[in-house]
């Protein structure tokens, strides 16, 4: 029971990250804008991250009759998403601190040093710091201009990044309820990432931007 | 109070609604009166309104004394998608 709530979750993160990555690509593709190309590669990279663990799970046991699911599918899942959030990051750090530069923004790339103990462990502090981050810079973002749309996406990275701590946390407690109420915060956030999508016009038809 | 920067594309959408909302006349908004309401200088403003007329986002209309700037139907468009998606980003507190 407890696999089908947990593979479920998944996939259902799976189609909200692709959603929204859908919609960051439509605006792409009418705008040109390197701010909602940056937005689609993280919100595909969050949702294959939540398809990755689903789908793995799902073919480990339906298809190759695993009694034991493999750990490295997890890790793999929750790398994929860490790069999702990045980005999401990333996009704040070159606001806040390159303004001005078209070409520094393009040759930042990130300096992890991952030491051997424990991967999941590593990649979720990595999140976890990344969405704070982004939680961060999305406050002071409606400290100045008051939207409500803001404070949603605000409270979502919130609830991803308090998903993504009692998901590390749960490594202290394996197998226990933690690491649902994990899955289920993080999902919840993500939801809440799905407020402003209202306000988009549902079109793909236009494309000015490479020539913009 | 500190200078906001703008994007290129933050700039592109002054334009357009500039030439959609407060063009003087039906003919259009002339290149000085978009320097003024866009607040643009006048190299970066040419090399914008010829890619928008290329693109046909914009319409190049004339009159006596100068060219004039006019917004089209594709431009209306362009506008609208621009300013949802610019809501977007701003909801993330990000600029497009």
């Amino acid at each position: 029971m407890a696999f089908v709530f947990e593979t479920a979750l998944n996939l259902l993160g799976f189609v909200v990250g692709l959603a929204l990555g859908i919609f960051s690509y439509i605006g792409f593709k009418n705008t040109g804008s390197p701010t909602l190309f940056r937005l689609n590669i993280a919100f595909f990279s969050i949702g294959i991250g939540f398809g990755v663990v689903g789908f793995g799970y799902m073919i480990e046991s339906f298809i190759l009759n695993y009694s034991q699911l493999d750990g490295w599918i997890q890790t793999l899942g929750i790398g994929i998403q860490t790069i999702g959030y990045f980005f999401i990051a990333f996009s704040h750090g070159i606001k806040s601190f390159f303004p001005k530069s078209r070409y520094f923004k393009s040759i930042i790339f990130p300096l992890f040093i991952i030491p051997g103990n424990s991967i999941e462990h590593i990649i979720r502090s990595i999140s976890f710091i990344l969405l704070v981050y982004g939680t961060i810079e999305t406050i002071m973002s409606y400290m100045e201009n008051r939207k409500r749309s803001t404070i949603f996406v605000a409270a979502g990275l919130g609830l991803l990044a308090l998903g993504e701590f009692l998901g590390w946390y749960s490594i202290v407690f394996p197998k226990s309820v933690l690491y649902f109420i994990s899955l289920s915060t993080k999902i919840i956030g993500l939801g809440a990432l799905f407020i402003p999508i209202s306000q988009v016009p549902l079109r793909g038809g236009l494309k000015f931007g490479s020539s913009i | 109070m500190a200078a906001v920067y703008r994007t290129h594309m933050s700039i592109i959408g002054d334009i357009l609604s500039t030439t959609r909302d407060e063009a003087p006349d039906e003919s259009g908004a002339s290149v000085t009166y978009l320097i003024r309401k866009a607040n643009v200088s006048y190299g970066r403003l040419a090399k914008i309104l010829e890619t928008l007329v290329q693109q046909g986002l914009l319409e190049q209309t004339s009159s006596e004394r100068a060219c004039k700037y006019r917004i089209s139907s594709r431009g209306r468009e362009f506008l609208q998608a621009y300013r949802g998606f610019r809501e977007f980003a701003d909801s993330f507190g990000l600029r497009i």
